[in-house]
Formats: C-alpha cells, sequence, structure tokens
C-alpha cells in the first residue's frame, strides 16, 4: 500500500503574470509572465533593482493591480473573479501591507491608525484585536496618541507593521519596509517582523532590493526588467 | 523645449484640470466683469436720467426784446448748443371771458409766457391739448381755461396791469404748461436755479405779439447779474434767452457730462461777454446726480467688491486642487536644472493662457448676465473691450497669483525644500500686529457710536449724500469684512477642529468617531472651504438682506413721496365740484379716500409746501406712522390740529430756524385766490412733524384744511389720497376711467416706485442685485463642488491606503463628505452671523439715508434658502462625483508615490 503525499494548496499564487503600463508608443511592461506559488507560513524575498518589477508583482497578489495578462489567485480563487468590494474585504480580513513609506493616515493617532484597521478586519459583529496590545507588542504604546508626524520613520514602520497585524493577516505583503530606514533600524525592523511571523504565523513576502535582506528570507526570487531571472530556496 | 511650449504642453496634458481652473477664474472674473458693465452702465443711464429731467437747460435773462432775439441767435451757432430761442415772462392783472353761456367770468392775476415760434418745435415745458399758437392770438394753459370755460376760437380780454386797458385776444388753442417752476423762476445767475411757486393761471402768447402789444405796458425787469427776484412774484417783463445743450455732446458719468456742460456754458459766456449768464437747469441736475452717481459707486463697490475677491479666492481653491501635482512637476523641472526664474517664466506663461480663455468666457458671461437683468442695452463695443482687457488682466494675475501660493514650496529656495510641502514657522505681521482684533474693534466702535450716539454721517437738505458720507458710512462694513476674514486665517479651523475632536470623544474606534477625529485634526483644510464658503455665504446673506430692505424702504418712501396707495391729482375746485371723493370712494376696491389742499406759503422769506388736512378723515386715506412727528404719535398730532382751527403743524427746521415753539404764533403769508396777492394770516402751532404723505424731503407744514380755504378762498381740495383694497395699479386704471374727463391725473404707488424719486430709490440695486445673487448661488455649488474636489485631490494617497486597507468605497468616500459637511454647517453658521451682522452695521450707517429709516430689516427667506439648498446640491454633486472618482482611482500608482 502506497500512501500519496499531501498536497498542499498555495496561499497565494501568480500564473503567467503579466502587467503593462500605458498605451502604444508609450508602454511600458512591467511584468512579464511570472508566475509563483506561495503557501502558509512561507516567506519570500522578492529581490531586484529599482524598476525590476517588485512593487507591481506585490501589487498584483494583493489585488491593487489587476494583470493585463495571467492570474493571480488568492486561496484557489482568481482575484479577477472578486469585485472591488469582494477584494477589499480580503484585504481587510487576510492580506495586509507594509509600504516603504509606512503610509500611515495623517489625520489618525498611531492607536487610531491601528485601530481603524482592526475596525475594517473586525467587521460588525467580531471581536476586535486590541490596538493597544498590539502597539505594545511593536514597542509604541507610549506614543499610541502620536500623529505619524511626530513620528520617527523607524516608529512609523512599527506602527505600520502593528496595523497590518490588526489584519490579522494570512498573507503579509511588504515593500521595501527598511528602505527609509538606518541599517541598525531597519535589521532592528526585519527582526521584528521575523519574530511576529513566528508568533502569528503568517505568510511573508518582502520586496527588496538589498540581497542581505532577502538572504534572511526562507526563499528569494529574484527579477530583472519583469522577468524571473533567478529562485532560490 | 521653450518655456512657452513647455506652458502650452502642461496645459494641454491634464484638460480637466486646465478646464476647471479656467471655469474658476472665468466665474470669478466674469462677476467683476458683469459689475464692471453694470456699473457703467447704471452711471451712463443716470447722466442720461438726469440731462432728460430737465426741461429747459439754460436761461438767460436780457434787458430788451430785441437783445433776446440778438443773443438768442448768437448763442444757437455756438457749438455744444442745440437750440437757442429768445423768450420772455410776465405778469398779468387779469383776464375775463364773456361766455354765452355763463356770463362774464373772471379770472385773477396770473402771467404771461411769450415764446419765439421757434420754440414750439421743442416739447419739453410745452404740450398743446388743442388748437396751436398763432401770431397775435393766445393759448390759454389748461387750468386757465377750465376757469375761464374758455375754447379755441373764443375771445378773451387780458389787463396787463392793474388800470391798464384790456386787451382783446382770440384764444387759438389750449396746452399743459408742463414745466412751470422753471419756466417762472426768477434769474439770477449768481444765485442759480431757485425754481418757483408756479402761477396759477398762464397764459401763452407768440413773443413777437406780446412784444408789441404788452410789453410796452410793464416795466422790465433788470438783466444785470445779481439782480434781485423774490419769487413768487414778477413785478415786469423778464426777457431771457433759452437754450438747450446738444445732449450728444454730454457723455459718460454725471460728474463727466457736468464738467463737459459746464465748459459749454462757460465757451458760450465766453464768446459773449457782458450780453449774457445763464441760470444753468442742466448743471444743477447733473450736480444732483453726480451727487446721487458717486454715493451709488460707493454703494455698488460696497456690494460688489467682497463677491469679487471671494470669487478670486475660489481660484485660489481650484488651483489647490492641482497643488501637489504642480509641486511634483516644479520640483522635477528644478532637479532637472530649472531655475526658479525659468518657473516663474513657466507659472507666467501659463497663467497668461489661462487668463486669454477666462478672462474671454468671464466677458462673455458677463454681458450675458447684465443682458439677463436688462441692463444691457447700450453697452458700446469700446466699453466692452475694456471689460474684456480687465478681465484677461485679472484672470491672468489670479491664476499668477493662485499658482504662486498654492505652489510655494516648489517655488523655495534649493530643490529639497522644493520637494516638501512648506511649512510657515513664523507668524505673519498681521498676525502679530492683531490687525484683525484691530479691525473688528473699531468697526464695533464705529457701529457704537452710531447706534448709541445717532451720530451720522452728513447728508445735505436735499437728503443727498456727500463724498464724507460715502467713506464714513462704508467703514464700519469695510473692516468687519476685513477682521472677519483675516480671524478666520488666523484661527485655522480651530474651533470646528476643536467641536469635531470633542464630538469624537477621545480616542476613536467606531465608525463615526474615525470620521469625526479626521475632521477633527483637518481644521487648516476644513478652514480653507469656511474662508471661501462661509464668506460667500455670508455675502449672500448680507446681500440680499441689505437689498431687501432697501427695496422695502423704497416702497415706504415711495409711500411717503406719493402720498397713498393711489394718488388723483385734480385741477382747483374739480375735487369739490364734481363730488370726487364720493365717486372714487364708490369704487369697489377703494377701501378709504381722504381728500386734501396742496398749497404754498411763505414763512419769513421761505416758501414752503403746505398741506391743508381733514385730520378725522386722513387715515381713511393714507397712512401715518409715529415716527413722522416729533413730541407725540401720529393720532395725537390729528387730535391737536383737529381741536385747533387755525392750527399747524411745522417742520424741525422751521422750529430751529424761526424759534418757534409749540403753542406760538406764527403769521404765514398764503395766496389768497380770490385777489391773487398774498396776505398775511395768523396760524398757531400745535406740533412738530418730520414727515408727511406727498410732502418734500425738507421743510413744509400741515394745517386744517378748513381754515385754509377759508383765508385762501382755495377752491377746494386738489389730492385725493386713496387706500387700495387691492391691486393699486388696477385701481388707479378705474379711477382714471372714473374721473379722467375732470381733468385728473392719477398715479399708482407701483409706478412711483419705480420712479426716481428721492436719494434712497436714485439708485436702483435690482440690476447689481439679480447679478450678484445669481452669482452668489453659482458660486456657491461651485465652492462646495471644489471643497470635496480638492479634499480629493489632497487626500488621494490617504483614501488609496485605505482600499489597501480594505476599506469600502463608501466609507473611504465618507471622509470626503463629512469634511464638506462640516464645512457646509460652519459656512452656513457663519454666513448666518456675519451676513446679518453686515446687513444690520450697512443698513445702521445707512440709517439717514433711509427717509424713513427701515424699523427693522427684511429677510429674503426664499432667497436664503436657495442660497443653502445651491450649496448642499454642489456638495452632493461633487460627493457623488468624489465617489466615481475614488472607484477609478490607480491604487497600485497612488501608493507608489512618494
Amino acid at each position: 500500500m502506497t500512501t500519496l503525499p499531501a498536497v498542499r494548496e498555495a496561499l497565494a499564487a501568480c500564473h503567467g503574470v503579466e502587467v503593462v503600463y500605458g498605451r502604444g508608443d508609450a508602454a511600458v511592461r512591467a511584468l512579464g509572465g511570472v508566475s509563483l506559488e506561495l503557501h502558509v507560513r512561507e516567506s519570500l524575498a522578492l529581490l531586484g533593482r529599482s524598476g525590476s518589477g517588485k512593487t507591481t508583482l506585490l501589487h498584483v497578489l494583493g489585488g491593487l493591480v489587476e494583470p493585463t495578462g495571467g492570474s493571480a489567485v488568492w486561496h484557489g480563487r482568481p482575484l479577477a473573479s472578486l469585485d472591488r468590494a469582494a477584494q477589499g474585504s480580503l484585504r481587510a480580513h487576510g492580506l495586509a501591507y507594509v509600504f516603504q513609506g509606512a503610509n500611515l493616515l495623517p489625520s489618525f493617532t498611531a492607536f487610531e491608525n491601528v485601530a481603524f484597521a482592526a475596525h475594517l478586519a473586525a467587521g460588525k459583529a467580531a471581536a476586535r484585536f486590541a490596538p493597544d496590545a498590539l502597539l505594545e507588542l511593536v514597542g509604541l504604546a507610549a506614543k499610541a496618541d502620536h500623529l505619524p508626524a511626530e513620528l520617527s520613520g523607524g516608529e512609523a514602520q512599527r506602527v505600520a507593521i502593528a496595523r497590518a497585524l490588526a489584519q490579522r493577516p494570512e498573507l503579509l505583503l511588504c515593500d521595501e519596509p527598511t528602505g527609509h530606514l538606518d541599517s541598525d533600524t531597519g535589521e532592528r525592523m526585519l527582526d521584528l517582523i521575523e519574530a511576529l511571523q513566528a508568533e502569528f504565523e503568517f505568510a511573508l513576502v518582502v520586496a527588496t532590493h538589498d540581497a542581505g535582506v532577502a538572504a534572511r528570507l526562507g526563499r528569494e526570487l529574484e527579477l530583472e526588467d519583469g522577468i524571473v531571472v533567478r529562485e532560490e530556496r | 523645449m521653450s518655456a512657452a511650449s513647455l506652458a502650452f504642453v502642461e496645459l494641454v496634458r491634464a484638460p480637466g484640470r486646465t478646464a476647471l481652473r479656467v471655469l474658476t477664474l472665468a466665474a470669478a472674473v466674469g462677476l467683476l466683469g458683469a459689475m464692471l458693465l453694470f456699473i457703467g452702465h447704471s452711471l451712463g443711464g443716470m447722466t442720461t436720467s438726469a440731462v432728460r429731467n430737465v426741461p429747459l437747460d439754460w436761461q438767460g435773462p436780457v434787458g430788451s426784446y430785441e437783445a433776446a432775439v440778438d443773443v438768442a441767435a448768437r448763442v444757437a451757432r455756438q457749438p455744444g448748443v442745440a437750440e437757442a430761442d429768445p423768450a420772455a415772462t410776465a405778469p398779468f392783472a387779469g383776464i375775463e371771458h364773456d361766455s354765452a353761456a355763463a356770463g362774464t367770468i373772471r379770472s385773477g392775476a396770473g402771467s404771461i409766457l411769450a415764446l419765439a415760434p421757434a420754440h414750439l418745435a421743442r416739447a419739453g415745458t410745452l404740450r398743446f391739448l388743442r388748437g396751436s399758437l398763432r401770431p397775435g392770438d393766445v393759448v390759454l394753459d389748461q387750468q386757465l381755461a377750465a376757469t375761464l370755460q374758455a375754447q379755441p376760437g373764443d375771445t378773451v380780454a387780458l389787463t396787463p396791469r392793474r388800470g391798464a386797458r384790456p386787451l382783446r385776444l382770440r384764444v387759438s388753442g389750449i396746452a399743459l404748461v408742463t414745466a412751470p417752476d422753471e419756466l417762472f423762476q426768477p434769474l439770477n445767475p449768481l444765485l442759480g436755479p431757485a425754481p418757483a411757486q408756479p402761477p396759477a393761471n398762464v397764459a401763452i402768447l407768440p413773443l413777437s405779439t406780446f412784444a408789441r402789444k404788452i410789453a410796452p405796458a410793464l416795466p422790465t425787469l433788470t438783466a444785470a447779474a445779481g439782480a434781485s427776484a423774490v419769487p413768487g412774484v414778477q413785478a415786469g417783463t423778464q426777457w431771457q434767452v433759452q437754450a438747450q445743450v446738444d445732449t450728444a455732446t454730454l457723455t459718460g458719468s454725471p460728474a463727466r457730462a457736468l464738467r463737459q456742460a459746464t465748459q459749454i456754458r462757460n465757451r458760450v459766456e465766453r464768446s459773449l461777454p457782458g450780453q449774457i449768464v445763464f441760470v444753468d437747469n442742466l448743471a444743477d441736475n447733473l450736480d444732483t446726480a453726480a451727487g446721487d452717481a458717486l454715493y451709488a459707486e460707493t454703494l455698488y463697490i460696497m456690494l460688489a467688491a467682497p463677491g469679487g475677491m471671494i470669487a478670486l479666492g475660489l481660484a485660489y481653491l481650484a488651483a489647490l486642487g492641482t497643488a501637489e501635482r504642480d509641486r511634483r512637476n516644479l520640483a522635477l523641472l528644478r532637479a532637472r536644472g530649472a531655475r526658479r526664474r525659468d518657473l516663474f517664466v513657466l507659472a507666467a506663461l501659463e497663467s497668461i493662457a489661462l487668463g486669454l480663455v477666462a478672462g474671454t468666457i468671464g466677458t462673455a458671461v458677463a454681458l450675458g448676465a447684465v443682458r439677463v437683468t436688462g441692463s444691457g442695452v447700450g453697452i458700446g463695443t469700446g466699453r466692452v473691450l475694456a471689460t474684456l482687457g480687465i478681465c484677461v488682466a485679472l484672470a491672468a494675475i489670479g491664476a499668477l497669483a493662485a499658482r504662486v501660493a498654492a505652489g510655494l514650496g516648489a517655488l523655495a529656495g534649493s530643490v529639497t525644500e522644493a520637494r516638501r510641502s512648506v511649512r510657515r514657522s513664523e507668524r505673519p505681521l498681521w498676525q502679530r500686529l492683531y490687525v484683525d482684533v484691530a479691525a473688528l474693534a473699531v468697526a464695533g466702535l464705529v457701529y457704537w457710536l452710531t447706534v448709541r450716539t445717532g451720530f451720522s454721517a452728513v447728508v445735505n437738505p436735499d437728503s443727498n449724500p456727500t463724498l464724507s458720507l460715502s467713506v464714513y458710512m462704508f467703514l464700519a462694513p469695510a473692516l468687519l469684512w476685513i477682521g472677519a476674514a483675516l480671524l478666520l486665517l488666523r484661527l485655522r479651523g480651530r474651533i470646528v477642529a476643536w467641536a469635531a475632536a470633542r464630538a469624537a470623544g477621545g480616542r476613536a474606534t467606531t465608525s463615526i468617531g474615525f470620521l469625526l477625529a479626521s475632521a477633527g485634526r483637518r481644521g487648516a483644510a476644513i478652514n480653507r472651504g469656511l474662508l471661501v464658503l462661509g464668506l460667500l455665504l455670508a455675502f449672500g446673506v448680507n446681500l440680499s438682506i441689505f437689498v431687501a430692505t432697501y427695496d422695502q424702504q423704497a416702497r415706504v418712501d415711495a409711500q411717503l413721496t406719493l402720498g397713498a396707495d393711489v394718488v388723483v391729482t385734480a385741477p382747483p375746485g374739480a375735487v369739490a365740484a364734481h363730488r370726487l371723493v364720493e365717486r372714487i370712494g364708490g369704487l369697489s376696491s377703494a377701501s378709504g379716500v381722504s381728500a386734501v389742499d396742496h398749497s404754498y406759503a411763505y414763512v419769513g422769506p421761505d416758501l414752503q409746501d403746505t398741506f391743508g388736512v381733514d385730520p378725522a378723515s386722513l387715515l381713511r386715506g393714507t397712512s401715518l406712522r409715529d415716527s413722522y412727528f416729533l413730541g407725540a404719535g401720529a393720532h395725537q398730532m390729528l387730535d391737536r390740529l383737529g381741536s385747533t382751527h387755525d392750527g399747524i403743524l411745522v417742520s424741525k427746521e422751521t422750529i430751529s430756524d424761526y424759534s418757534v415753539r409749540v403753542g406760538d404764533l406764527l403769521r404765514l403769508r398764503v395766496l389768497d385766490h380770490a385777489t391773487g396777492h398774498f396776505h398775511v394770516v395768523p396760524f398757531h402751532v400745535v406740533g412738530v412733524v418730520q414727515e408727511f404723505p406727498a410732502a418734500p424731503k425738507d421743510s413744509f407744514m400741515v394745517t386744517n384744511l378748513t381754515y385754509l380755504e377759508e383765508v385762501t378762498h382755495d377752491p377746494g381740495p386738489n389730492l385725493v389720497f386713496v387706500r387700495a383694497g387691492g391691486d393699486p395699479t388696477a385701481l388707479a386704471r378705474r379711477i382714471a376711467a372714473a374721473t379722467g374727463m375732470y381733468g385728473t391725473s392719477v398715479k399708482s404707488i407701483r409706478e412711483q416706485t419705480a420712479q426716481t424719486v428721492s436719494s434712497i430709490t436714485t439708485v436702483s440695486l435690482r440690476g447689481i442685485s439679480r447679478i450678484e445673487e445669481a452669482f452668489v448661488l453659482a458660486l456657491a455649488a461651485a465652492t462646495m463642488a471644489l471643497v470635496v474636489s480638492v479634499g480629493l485631490a489632497e487626500r488621494r494617497q490617504e483614501l488609496a491606503t485605505m482600499a489597501a486597507l480594505g476599506a469600502s468605497l463608501r466609507r473611504a468616500a465618507a471622509f470626503l463628505w463629512s469634511e464638506a459637511a462640516l464645512v457646509l454647517v460652519a459656512s452656513l453658521l457663519l454666513a448666518a452671523l456675519l451676513g446679518w451682522l453686515l446687513a444690520e452695521m450697512l443698513v445702521a450707517m445707512l440709517q439717514h439715508v433711509f427717509d424713513p429709516p427701515p424699523d427693522h430689516l427684511a429677510v429674503p427667506w426664499a432667497y436664503l434658502g436657495g442660497l443653502g439648498a445651491a450649496a448642499v446640491l454642489g456638495g452632493l454633486a461633487a460627493a457623488l462625483l468624489a465617489a466615481l472618482q475614488i472607484r477609478r482611482l490607480p491604487l497600485g500608482a497612488i501608493l507608489r508615490e512618494e
């Protein structure tokens, strides 16, 4: 009697994804047939220089950019089959972002930035995540009532991570999370993300141009002019 | 690529953005252009009206018939003179008519008007009802013909002076002398025009007939300048030259026309030295019109300027919507090596292009607006081109100012600074000097002084406002505008933000809490909307309340000037002879009637209007206010008058000028119609009157009708006041139909309101207020749309981030419309307070111009409701458009932006 190996369903996947910005002579191909699969709790680094297509690929995975060719899939369902509301609901409940510039909402305090994401994720009936606890987790409980303009770059990124955690993500998409930080702060940021991944068990995709950062993650995918030129585990 | 090409490319590359800026600027300069066209046209109209209302431009006294003929011929040849004719006025002692039916009918003394045949071509002073003037014949004035029961073809005997042989003349026509005040006024060029009491009986003769048959029997009045002449009684023949100015030479505002008319007269007098000096009726009228025009200009500017300034603020708001994109573009250009000067050149070229298009559209809008309001007739090409030039220049300057102000960060010192948003580290000078607080304090002080002490602007005896009035009366409202605008700038929306934060109640965790928390921290953005929308709505509220109050007072003024809802003027004796009071009172829509005798009497040397009334029945035909009298109310005054047979109410001026007190004996000289001479009659002062229906604005008197008839032998009342039960115009038509055969003329309050009657109604605000109110409605809607669209442009990255977090379209859009709703609510509150304050202040400052002063402000609720609705609809439309735009936001691209 033979035992068939268990088939792990991909959490998210791209199949031959192409993205072209603009039209005619002004058209720019950002991605040219990228395929990948990402599984639960997996870590992936998207490595490449500026303009290689890393951010576009992150946005395709998160449903923020619709591919001009191929498809992006979430839990086996093509994102193209979902309307904007369903895509929004998906982002609110399982798919979180940490942007390069943190992108905190400027008219909300650190607490409210986290609370707003928790509010979106919780819906009407579900219990809410405690924003205070999340800020405590990222070491910013003391600055809960500060506005983004009153925070340093590293602090803003930590609030962005707490905000992402408030969405209880299955997948965390980080776009150059250390891009605006000095090397020490950047290191501490990565340590924090890894620790939180271990705690909350989300899959992680980090877009970076830094080979050192990429090396810390389990898997690397190198992009050049929108094409995967190297994949390494 | 040259700067010009780059500017062009920038404008074409974003057509929507360019269209928004063009339309906003066009609306702003369109309002200003409409104001300019309207004011220019209105002032021109005032000149035309002033010139048209002068029946006889110049009257120059000369010493003889020959001199009159000779000088008239010379004057007629002068440039700028349309025509000049010799003429004469003279008294006659009596006139009688042997009627086959009624026997010999005699009339008392009267006046002769002798005219050259050429004069008859002019219709300004005389209107023939029947027949014409023929050599050797006489034409009788309508009243004299009625008295004598004479018809064309009859013969009358005219006695030039007492004891002289009567002269038999055939009646060749009956005419209406339409300007007896001017025709028979004493001619003293040094004193100027002094309209006199018109003679009761007028006979018109051909000048040559008069010179040949009557003048030799009468003394000739001296022609020397400065000769004294007592109004009302003419002792001999006054030879004169009457001239009309060519009106085509009088253009522009009344002040300009006055200068032109004076220059023409001076030139004529200089070219005929020692031969003629004129009494200038035209200049007198233009001078009054120039005073009114000055008042009108100031009033127009006061009402229009804030609107124009706010409209330009709107252009700034529109520029803010594209400021972020502009900042990035300019920062990019600087990073590529463009110097700051290059960026200014680029901005200037862009602004000129925008100014050309927006200025042209604005001018077209302005022309359309003034045509719609009926003020566009006669606007010449020159004025249109001048307006176009001004609109283009204003639009270009506005575009440049808005661009520079909104994109200041990109034009800063270094490229690095250019990449940042600008942050002001130091408060501007006006904030450190508390200019806003000072302006509000001075405005309040001036207002308090006015209300508390009654201190007011200078008004001359004819109620014409003077320059000092204009400057003073607008000081407080102008300072209130400036102070309020600056205070809003200083507060930066802190009050609204504080209110929103309080409502949010600490840390936000609910949907409403997030909306309020966000709004509470966007005070500056809310304030920007509040500043433009709040001030715009305040402008609309102020304008509409002021204009409604102005209209209300114009109606009150019209009733006061006319006398009643409908007033019937009848020839002497007609009211009693034909029982007109009963006839009119019998008409169904006449709810009350009262007869009044309007005559004149001398108080010392002053000729004053005198009204003989029946105190018991006066209030049936008209209304009196307590404020018309000093020392007692209207009913008490009428009671006092009714209980004192020879009682008289005199004006405040008479009380002070002649040191008279209530109860004193007052001797007046009144005309005895039996003898044709003035004689002294005793009256007793029973009270002081300030205003009275149909009375002039200055001095007049009110007495008992029965006593007045006794002492003047007057044939009875000549006015009938009628209170209308329904439409006054329809009632006036019915009365005219019922009494027209007795020589009556009937006027309703509607006609009176439409006419220029006094200082307050001289200036019509109807046109300018319609234009402004329409613009305010459109701009209110546009402002709300801009508030939402600027919010969207500013917060697109924030909204994209919300979408990335999973916020629905509705939830994200709520942040925009809730902010717009806060702006709207705060603006409505500000507008209600500031608009009401401004209107209250403006009316208080103009209290002495309103005649009588208003008891309360008139509030046009329908317009105010429309104004609020326009703002709400504009906001709703913009919110819907914003929702659609949010749906189409390129999330990926926006989130990549730094």
